[in-house]
């Protein structure tokens, strides 16, 4: 008995909506605008996770990385110096940390990313957007990262002038995609272009390492032309056997750490703790942008009571009507509470719907990727369902309580 | 077993000295069947009973038992199933859910007590030809004639089948005409068999009626059976012979005045002019009073 009525006053509720359709669509923009901005920005963080994710998953799970820690005075007060001065100091690698990475027991391969500078010149082009970085041949196998077409730097390479390009280097370098065998000039030295990668997962949160724009060329080279100075930017380490990744960094630590006298200023990551470390400051970020946003759903709740009010003061005379001809207090407070409660879901259905736009204009438009799933979009819908019940509960308890001849007495 | 025994039932409205006495220890039996006409002047208490034996509203003193079942003191949903099951309404304006079809407010009763969209359309249908309007069906109220619109109402009233049909001046917004029509709609459907119980300030329509009862400041004043099709003899007297003059009765018709001037409808109006124009003498008395006590 009760399901019938329910389905009468769920049409009633809707015919309600959709006879005021003006009112109802301004009523509802709380919640729209809500509920699209929260799945919007939770999608988004999702997407960059998944970028993350599989960038690192791509380049290795099992990939250790030496980097420089940030020196800090240790005991003195904060380095109020370095904040005025903004000179970050980084501990450089040596050509010796290199070797002890390269020697521990348990790594497989191992290569350094020395970084330079500066402007390459073919006969067509000057570039200067990428690094020019030194690295062995172990490199690409590090990076889980293919060469397109010829061949990468091989140890028979060492003092050679070859170069392998990543393929927006080679598009702004020669102007083609396969500029197989030309040279180009660097710091005055000619190289010959032996290979280039296939095109890098790029994630836009790290522009500096994007290797697409990256000139390779060996590590020695790179060395002499600098006169040994070209910084280390890191080492790459693979492990032999990928399930003791977490030992084989530790031991590399410590070998770091004894020759270095105790003190070793270098850190060393697993490719996980990469994954784990972005991730939950990607998902902090997502999750309090999506808090901010969530603010604007209590608003449109608010809004929803605030109609729903002026429409129970607007309706006294329906409702002391329905009560003469039998309603109970239920059946008004149910009525009230479907009509709030269809506006809110309408609501966040628009809201859903704008979602995937947006996701998909944000897909074409730019770089982001966002990723809505199934569950965000069923929270949403929990949680505007929740909206209407929460902020129509007063306007229909209201409308319950009224006495049948004052609601019948009014205008 | 009368279907309506009201014992020295009062209501007050208000409290302290604002406290006024709208019934006051008002006893009245209705037998099932009869065809009731209450009359008296505004203000006396008709419709404040109406709501009582309604179950719209609570005595504040007294007993009020209704289809022999204690009715004092009965909870709001117990009355809403009560006023949902036995009683229809008619109202002087009718009372039509402007947004909803003719049809549809006819089934209202039947939606609140759960009945199928298909049977309650039926039945809602079947009522609406009875009382002879139904190529109006899908009509909203808005688009019925003031006659119509009455007969739909009577047809919701009806629809349920109640024991007991209240009119609270069912032809007060109507031209003599439809009056005619919904009087003899009415008359009907007592034939059938039903109780109807109605205010009117119409004595010629007291001809339908069965009973009248005469109400004159909170008490029933005068109780009279007649016969039906003829006006009833106190209500003639009240229809031709003019009122007895003397000092107490142009007191209380001063009183009655003085009640019927703050009218609902008369009263927002004049305050609409008093902003409107600022000239207006109302406007002009204000503002003369609020400097004569500041002064």
């Amino acid at each position: 008995m009760s399901r019938l009525l329910l389905k009468g006053q769920l049409k009633a509720g809707y015919e309600s909506v959709r006879s005021a359709k003006l009112r109802s669509f301004w009523t509802m923009l709380g919640i729209i605008i809500g509920v699209a901005s929260v799945i919007t920005i939770v999608g988004i963080g999702e997407g960059v996770k998944h970028q993350i994710t599989g960038q690192i998953q791509n380049s290795g799970k099992d990939l250790i990385t030496v980097r420089p820690a940030q020196l800090k005075p240790s005991g003195g007060s904060t380095d109020s110096a370095d904040l005025l001065t903004g000179i970050g100091i980084t501990a450089p690698i040596s050509k010796k940390d290199v070797e002890t990475v390269a020697k521990t027991r348990g790594v497989d391969a191992s290569a350094p990313l020395a970084v330079l500078t500066g402007q390459a010149k073919s006969d067509v082009a000057t570039y200067s957007d990428g690094f020019i970085i030194g690295t062995t041949s172990e490199f690409p196998g590090l990076v889980n990262q293919s060469v397109g077409y010829g061949s990468f730097i091989s140890e028979d390479d060492a003092g050679a002038n070859v170069a392998v390009l990543g393929v927006d280097a080679a598009d702004k370098l020669f102007d083609e995609n396969v500029p197989l065998g030309r040279t180009f000039n660097y710091m005055g030295q000619d190289f010959i272009v032996r290979g280039i990668f296939n095109s890098f997962n790029s994630t836009p949160i790290n522009q500096e390492a994007n290797f697409n724009k990256a000139i390779f060329i060996p590590e020695d080279v790179a060395a002499t032309l600098s006169k040994n100075a070209a910084p280390i930017y890191e080492i790459l380490a693979k492990p032999a056997d990928a399930s003791k990744t977490a030992e084989v960094a530790d031991r590399i630590d410590r070998n770091l750490a004894a020759s270095h006298g105790g003190q070793s200023q270098l850190l060393v990551s697993e490719g996980t703790q990469n994954i784990n470390n972005s991730d939950s400051i990607v998902g902090l970020l997502t999750r309090l942008i999506a808090g901010v946003a969530a603010i604007s759903l209590i608003v449109g709740g608010i809004g929803i009571m605030n109609v729903m009010l002026v429409s129970v003061a607007e309706r006294t005379r329906e409702i002391g009507i329905r009560k003469a001809v039998g309603a109970t207090n239920r059946q008004i407070l149910e009525q009230f509470l479907v009509e709030s409660t269809v506006l809110s879901l309408i609501g966040g259905i628009i809201g859903i719907i704008l979602a995937y736009l947006i996701a998909l204009f944000l897909r074409l438009g730019t770089s982001l990727t966002p990723v809505i799933s199934w569950q965000v979009v069923l929270i949403a819908t929990g949680v505007s369902l929740l909206v209407g019940i929460i902020f129509g509960s007063v306007p229909a308890l209201k409308a319950a309580r009224r006495d049948p001849i004052d609601a019948l007495r009014a205008e | 077993m009368p279907l309506i025994e009201v014992q020295d039932v009062s209501k007050l409205y208000g409290f302290g000295d604002a406290t006024t006495l709208a019934l006051d220890e008002v006893s009245i039996n209705i037998e099932k069947g009869e065809f009731v006409a209450i009359m008296g002047p505004s203000g006396c208490g008709k419709s404040t009973l109406l709501n009582l034996i309604g179950l719209l509203d609570r005595p504040s003193h007294g007993n009020y038992r209704f289809d022999g079942k204690p009715a004092t003191r009965i909870r709001a949903n117990k009355a809403a199933k009560i006023r949902r099951d036995t009683i229809g309404f008619i109202f002087q304006s009718f009372n039509l859910l402007p947004r909803l079809t003719t049809l549809d407010n006819v089934a209202l009763p039947l939606t609140y007590k759960g009945m199928s969209q298909k049977r309650r359309t039926k039945l809602a249908s079947q009522m609406l030809e009875r009382v002879g309007i139904q190529s109006r069906e899908y009509f909203l109220p808005s688009q019925l004639s003031g006659g119509q619109a009455q007969c739909a109402a009577i047809a919701r009233a009806l629809v349920n089948n109640p024991k007991l049909i209240i009119a609270d001046e069912p032809t007060g917004n109507l031209d003599s005409a439809s009056s005619l029509l919904v009087m003899e709609l009415l008359a009907d459907i007592h034939k059938m068999g039903n109780t109807i119980l109605f205010v009117t300030h119409n004595p010629e329509l007291t001809r339908y009626a069965t009973r009248v009862l005469y109400m004159h400041d909170g008490s029933i004043v005068h109780d009279e059976k007649t016969a039906l099709g003829r006006v009833a003899s106190t209500a003639r007297k009240v229809l031709l012979t003019p009122q007895i003059d003397n000092e107490e009765h142009d007191l209380a018709r001063v009183s009655a005045i003085m009640k019927g001037v703050p009218d609902k409808q008369t009263q927002p109006r004049k305050r609409k002019k008093a902003v409107s124009k600022k000239s207006s003498p109302g406007h002009k008395k204000k503002t003369s009073n609020k400097k004569a006590k500041s002064s």
